[in-house]
């Protein structure tokens, strides 16, 4: 009868078991595993998790594994020495002024090569720069080239590695100068490098969702947000065309925009062109001299970028920065042309209109900028702002 | 064992009266134990019917027969057992973890019925057929043909037993013949439709509906592709300006779903909001001025003017962001008998690419170069086109007719409206040179 003790005493653990249900502290025990089991299952069915050790950079902003690119695996290009970190502050209410750094780097060895990746996010909340130079030179960068607008009326643009959104009004400083974010990115650049190298953030889509998720936390920061938080509704659009790396006559589809001619044949083979957004908001042309490899050049050397912008919120951006007296002789509005920039506002159909040039404001690129002007102008249905050349104005 | 069997016995006198009622109508227990068994118990109540002999052996004899199996009272003595603990708690794991696993894998009671591949859900479904739940579906789902490079296409169809059928495709837009071989362009592009705005294309009205694919999630089509698009034809209605609207923001609601399902599919996480609230009011029939065909002020034609006089031409409805402007006049199954057409996006423009090299006699434009020209187009009995490059992209101008009799007028209005309508749409100066 050897078998009759385990058996017996097995009897006894359930008793006890079953007393110690019984009890108050047990009956609170049982609870609590049972909730727990409820809980978990819960949170794996839901395809939730409270404690996910999930990291958090950017004032809380940012949440690794939440959807852009560079917060996940493939914000890694290598396989080694993984690490990502931010530093910065955010805005108070008392100083609306913010900035974060993301740094983000790997490396990978291949046959004995080191590749070497350091990827910086930069993105600062705060008000326009003051000086008027800086304020276009710094627009007018977001603006144009292959920045394409926000979806669904946000005001701001993005394109693969920088952006910029305006917030509402009830974030305007004291004085009524519109509050911005902006996000750039840059990578870190390696001796062998043949071309510069370009961070990947994982497209414009995910430079927006950055730009925006970083908006909303930098305004709860400032105390400016009002509970319904930003979103991108819908995906960006898409430029409308490729980069032009063999136009043939007028660049950018801009009638009279006939910059080939000017050049030496050299150059003019090198003519490349991108047009950006056109619409009714937002219109921009890039014109470059592509590298050559040859020369050893590392980058395109930019001729100009012609910026349109008339979106009331972006356009607020640059009030005050225009002067109280027309830009030059026969031009309508204000506005001043120094040795880098050009910019000059005048009423458009029913708006303020802002056009804004990247480059040098002299000699034939004060042209084409005229010809750019003047040609948006008429597409937008108003009278010309730039002394036209005939009586079209255009200057076909 | 025999401890248990009184405990039972003993307590439960009570309610063994109770099912004693059902038994005694049936009568077809009979007793097997004596009576003195179970008299004690009910001796002492006064109301019952224990003084009736014959009942009260019928009930003695139920209360100490064994229950079957499944009773409860057997029930509550296997819950007594020393493994039951250890059995219930596995059932009760089974089930739970079973459910779990349902839950997550949407199947059992958790599954639930999708639509037009996978993108509506059963409340979708009934929100589009006035919240009738009994719509049948069935589709082709979506693949890819990579042989003919014709893109993804998928169909899709919804039927209400009362008689109302709404079919949904999933295609990428015909470029080589003109408007998706003009029957696309005749019912999709019809001024009945207003864009669906938020900078998407797309448009919609109480019959039909279009969208296309964000280019942001399934990038950019080839330089010669249309673009990929969901339209939904919800069969016809009586032609005229009248547009129910609430049918209309079902159309638009659904297809935004089935949208946002194609891009969720392609792995965008990015949905497009419900653009109802946005829609314009429909357009409505225009009281033609003899200097304003279509309402475009100064289009003229010098004697009686276009058409008779019953049929008034219906215009696109003049939105901020509408990627075309129709005039159509004359409408029968919703193929209009002329039709004066302004693309002006050039994603829908690309449409008529192919048909701007097509025979004809060649248009050209003033000013036009050997090097550099504004564009190209054509003119014959029965169409007159021109396709410009202007700075938003390529816009197209057409001027279709359902037969040659209309061939006078074309070559007439063709010059002016594209003039007029250039301007318009920032595209001017442009003049053309009709060939003689």
């Amino acid at each position: 009868m050897t078998g009759d003790i385990p058996v017996d005493s097995r009897a006894q653990r359930l008793v006890r078991v079953r007393r110690f249900v019984r009890t108050r502290r047990g009956g609170v025990a049982t609870g609590l595993v049972v909730a727990l089991l409820a809980g978990g299952v819960g949170t794996w069915a839901t395809d939730t998790w409270p404690f996910d050790g999930r990291d958090r950079y950017c004032w809380g902003a940012w949440q690794e594994d939440s959807g852009p690119g560079i917060l996940g695996d493939e914000g890694f290009e290598g396989d080694d020495d993984r690490s990502r970190t931010s530093t910065g502050s955010a805005p108070t209410s008392r100083e609306p002024r913010g900035q974060c750094r993301l740094s983000v780097s790997s490396s990978d060895t291949y046959q004995g090569d080191k590749d070497q990746q350091d990827t910086t996010v930069t993105v600062k909340y705060g008000p326009a720069p003051e000086s008027a130079g800086r304020r276009v030179t710094w627009l007018g960068g977001y603006l144009g080239d292959r920045a394409m607008p926000l979806p669904d009326g946000l005001p701001g643009v993005a394109d693969g590695n920088h952006g910029l959104l305006v917030l509402p009004e009830r974030c305007d400083t004291r004085d009524g100068r519109p509050t911005a974010v902006t996000l750039d990115a840059s990578e870190g650049a390696e001796a062998d490098d043949v071309l510069p190298a370009v961070p990947m953030l994982g497209g414009s889509q995910d430079v927006a969702r950055l730009l925006v998720a970083a908006a909303n936390k930098g305004m709860e920061a400032a105390g400016c947000a009002d509970g319904e938080p930003l979103r991108v509704s819908g995906p960006l659009p898409t430029l409308p065309e490729r980069e032009e790396s063999f136009p043939s006559g007028a660049i950018c589809r801009i009638p009279g925009l006939d910059i080939e001619s000017d050049l030496g044949k050299e150059m003019a083979m090198r003519l490349n062109y991108q047009v950006g957004a056109v619409n009714d908001d937002l219109q921009s042309c890039s014109a470059r001299i592509g590298r050559s490899l040859r020369l050893g050049e590392r980058a395109d050397q930019p001729l100009f970028d012609a910026v349109m912008v008339r979106e009331p919120r972006i356009s607020a951006l640059l009030d005050g920065a225009t002067g109280t007296k027309a830009p030059g002789k026969g031009w309508r509005g204000t506005g001043t042309f120094a040795s880098d920039y050009g910019i000059v506002r005048a009423g458009c159909a029913g708006r303020p209109t802002s056009f804004l040039l990247l480059g040098a404001s002299t000699g034939t690129t004060s042209d084409y900028f005229a010809t750019f002007t003047n040609a948006v102008a008429r597409r937008l249905g108003c009278a010309p702002v730039a002394p036209a050349a005939d009586a079209e104005g255009g200057r076909r | 064992m025999s401890d248990d069997k009184s405990t039972i016995g003993e307590g439960n006198s009570m309610s063994g009266e109770g099912t004693s009622m059902s038994d005694e109508d049936k009568g077809t227990v009979t007793p097997t134990e004596p009576e003195g068994a179970a008299s004690p118990g009910r001796a002492d109540k006064p109301a019952d019917k224990a003084a009736d002999k014959p009942l009260g052996v019928l009930a003695a004899a139920i209360a100490a027969a064994p229950p079957p199996w499944w009773h409860w009272r057997r029930l509550g003595r296997l819950a007594r057992a020393r493994w039951t603990p250890v059995v219930g708690a596995a059932v009760a794991g089974v089930l739970l973890g079973g459910a779990g696993v349902a839950w997550q894998a949407e199947a059992g009671p958790f599954h639930e019925e999708r639509a037009c591949w996978g993108a509506l859900g059963e409340d979708d479904v009934a929100d589009l057929f006035h919240g009738k739940r009994d719509i049948e579906s069935s589709e082709v789902g979506v693949s890819r043909d990579s042989i003919a490079s014709d893109g993804p296409s998928g169909l899709c169809e919804l039927k209400s037993p009362r008689g109302m059928r709404v079919r949904a495709q999933l295609h990428r837009l015909d470029d080589r013949f003109g408007g998706d071989r003009d029957k696309w362009a005749d019912e999709y592009l019809s001024a009945r439709m207003v864009p669906l705005g938020g900078g998407l294309l797309g448009m919609v009205s109480d019959t039909r509906a279009w969208l296309a694919i964000p280019e942001g999630c399934v990038g950019r089509p080839g330089e010669r592709d249309g673009p990929l698009v969901i339209d939904m034809d919800a069969g016809w209605t009586t032609y005229d300006d009248d547009v129910d609207t609430d049918e209309r923001a079902r159309l638009a609601r659904t297809v935004v779903k089935l949208v946002n399902g194609y891009m969720a599919d392609q792995g965008c996480d990015s949905p497009i909001g419900d653009p109802t609230d946005r829609l314009a009011e429909p357009a409505r029939f225009i009281d033609e001025k003899r200097d304003a065909i279509c309402g475009i002020k100064g289009l003229a034609l010098p004697g009686k003017g276009v058409g008779g006089r019953y049929d008034r031409p219906l215009v696109t409805k003049n939105t901020k962001d509408t990627p075309v402007r129709t005039c159509d006049r004359d409408v029968l199954f919703g193929h209009p008998s002329l039709r004066l057409m302004t693309v002006e996006d050039p994603r829908l423009a690309v449409l008529y690419k192919g048909l701007s090299f097509d025979g004809g006699s060649e248009v050209t434009a003033v000013g036009d170069t050997k090097k550099e020209s504004r564009g190209r187009g054509f003119l014959r009995e029965d169409t007159g086109l021109y396709q410009a490059s202007c700075q938003t992209g390529e816009v197209t101008f057409l001027i279709r007719a359902d037969d040659d009799g209309h061939a006078a007028e074309i070559r007439r209005l063709l010059p002016r409206y594209v003039a007029l309508e250039a301007e318009r749409v920032g595209c001017g100066p442009l003049r053309l040179r009709m060939p003689s």
